[in-house]
């Protein structure tokens, strides 16, 4: 599903974000990446995600290689994922429901699908009594919950969720993560980015801990050398 | 695909209501710059009519020594007749010359008493074939006549033909030069413009990225806006152009007129108004893709 291989990403400003990261995330498989801030876990999904490129190395995601030179389909790869972001990333004067149809609009579904899909993905993350408020009505639990909805609402084999509860209450938090878990037993790859060393220990998943730029070691905090 | 259009149409005119203020000032602006082309486009079409009339007016009068014989006369016509370019020859002899004279006059004619019709030279006039009718071919048809020893002097407004080519020549390298800063200038107001759409759209362009938006989905509102821009641009222009044509019309002064000699002023044909509609239109489209490579791409 994900494999990277000698990953590095130096900035123009000399700033390296990623060190010679390699991992590899199985279909289906939860995945944290761990780190504080400023560790690379973002500029790491971000490279999944082709909204950057990595300097050096190679990486393969959903079966095609995103650093060789010739892959330029960057929207095709993005339909077969979902992204949620800490900072939603919504559309403010539309309501929830035209948000989470958005993401089938682009991809020209019948309206008829879309009415049907969208109504079936609010039900999911508890949202179907909301479908027709403004997203500025909603507290931030309710609008992360509703840039999942749109991140699910195409039925993506991969989701990957950059801080999804980094501004979250504890409640919201556990609301959000129990959708994350429901997709991950009914067999999408998760991967989700947090620097929650407590959200992380309370879930049995793998995590992938990064400290400025480079993996490292749970435990010890020691750099990870992996061959990949 | 109809879906789609139908979105991409709607989108597009969601933007230009969504930014209105500077999208009546990039249509203003394309007018204004086609209205500065098309001006030398009308100038330059009713300099190129007035000489094409004038081309069909115009003929080569050749005058004959004085004293020529009637056998040579009979010959030096039918010599003159097979030369390539001339449609018709008509032999004007002095007492005709004399009686034309006489006529142009009118009733000032009392100044030719006295003056008998043999200090006229006989002369030819002659009629050019329509190709001929035009500054090169005409010095093709003189120096062919040239050759005949029994002509003493040829006349055909040689000087005011070259002249006037040579104007119309300028007015259309000006046309072309202007146009071409004129559209660069176009393609750079229009991205721009473009740019403030797009500075106001950032949020749902990002959405659009994030679903996996097709950059078609993404770029042809743009597109289309921009080709809107440029037909309503271009349209105003024809507009304002033929608001001064009327006004020009309407206060053309009587010496101007009486100097144009019933010589009509002409409107741009509907052919070229097209060209100006469609030119508007291929310009807005090329702004908005000059601005979408720019800003609409995927990182």
């Amino acid at each position: 599903m994900i494999e990277m291989s000698h990953v590095s990403k130096t900035y123009p400003s000399q700033i390296s974000a990623l060190i010679d990261i390699s991992l590899k995330i199985s279909p289906g498989e939860f995945t944290f990446i761990a780190g504080p801030s400023g560790s690379g876990k973002s500029t790491l999904l971000r490279i999944l995600f082709c909204a950057e490129k990595p300097s050096s190395g190679e990486v393969m995601v959903n079966g095609i290689t995103i650093t060789h030179p010739r892959f330029k389909k960057v929207y095709q790869l993005r339909k077969t994922m979902g992204i949620v972001s800490q900072d939603f990333k919504l559309l403010r004067d539309r309501t929830v429901k035209d948000n989470v149809a958005f993401a089938l609009e682009v991809a020209d579904q019948p309206s008829e699908v879309v009415k049907k899909r969208v109504t079936e993905i609010l039900r999911q993350v508890g949202l179907q009594e909301r479908e027709k408020d403004s997203i500025l009505s909603l507290s931030a639990g309710e609008k992360q919950r509703v840039a999942i909805a749109r991140a699910l609402v195409n039925d993506p084999p991969l989701i990957l969720a950059d801080e999804p509860t980094g501004i979250l209450d504890a409640q919201m938090t556990t609301d959000v993560m129990k959708i994350f878990t429901d997709l991950h037993q009914k067999g999408t790859t998760v991967v989700v980015a947090t620097q929650d060393m407590d959200l992380i220990q309370s879930y049995p998943y793998k995590a992938i801990p990064l400290l400025a730029g480079r993996r490292v070691d749970m435990e010890t905090g020691d750099e990870v050398r992996q061959e990949a | 695909m109809i879906s789609f259009l139908r979105y991409a149409m709607i989108r597009a005119f969601q933007n230009m209501r969504g930014n209105l203020f500077p999208n009546l000032t990039t249509i203003g602006i394309i007018a204004i710059t086609l209205l500065i082309f098309s001006v030398f486009s009308l100038i330059a079409f009713n300099l190129a009519s007035f000489l094409k009339i004038w081309e069909n007016k115009i003929e080569v009068i050749v005058y004959l020594k004085k004293g020529i014989q009637i056998s040579e006369l009979e010959s030096l016509l039918k010599n003159t007749q097979q030369i390539e370019g001339i449609e018709a020859v008509k032999y004007v002899s002095p007492s005709d010359a004399m009686t034309f004279m006489e006529t142009k006059l009118g009733s000032q004619k009392n100044l030719l008493e006295g003056i008998q019709p043999a200090v006229l030279p006989p002369s030819f006039e002659i009629q050019l074939k329509k190709d001929y009718r035009n500054s090169a071919k005409i010095k093709e048809v003189v120096s062919r006549l040239k050759q005949f020893p029994q002509i003493e002097e040829i006349q055909y407004g040689q000087e005011w033909v070259e002249t006037f080519s040579g104007i119309i020549h300028l007015m259309r390298l000006t046309q072309w030069i202007l146009g071409g800063l004129l559209l660069a200038a176009m393609i750079f107001i229009i991205s721009n413009t473009l740019q403030l759409t797009f500075s106001s759209r950032r949020e749902e362009i990002e959405v659009m990225h994030m679903v996996g938006a097709s950059p078609a989905f993404i770029q042809v509102p743009f597109h289309i806006e921009g080709l809107i821009q440029g037909f309503l641009g271009a349209g105003l222009a024809v507009l304002l152009l033929l608001l001064l044509f009327k006004v020009f019309l309407l206060y053309i002064t009587p010496l101007m007129r009486g100097w144009l000699a019933g010589i009509p002023i002409l409107f741009l044909p509907l052919e070229t108004i097209t060209w100006i509609l469609l030119g508007g239109m291929v310009l807005g489209v090329f702004g908005s893709f000059i601005a979408s490579m720019r800003f609409l791409k995927y990182s």
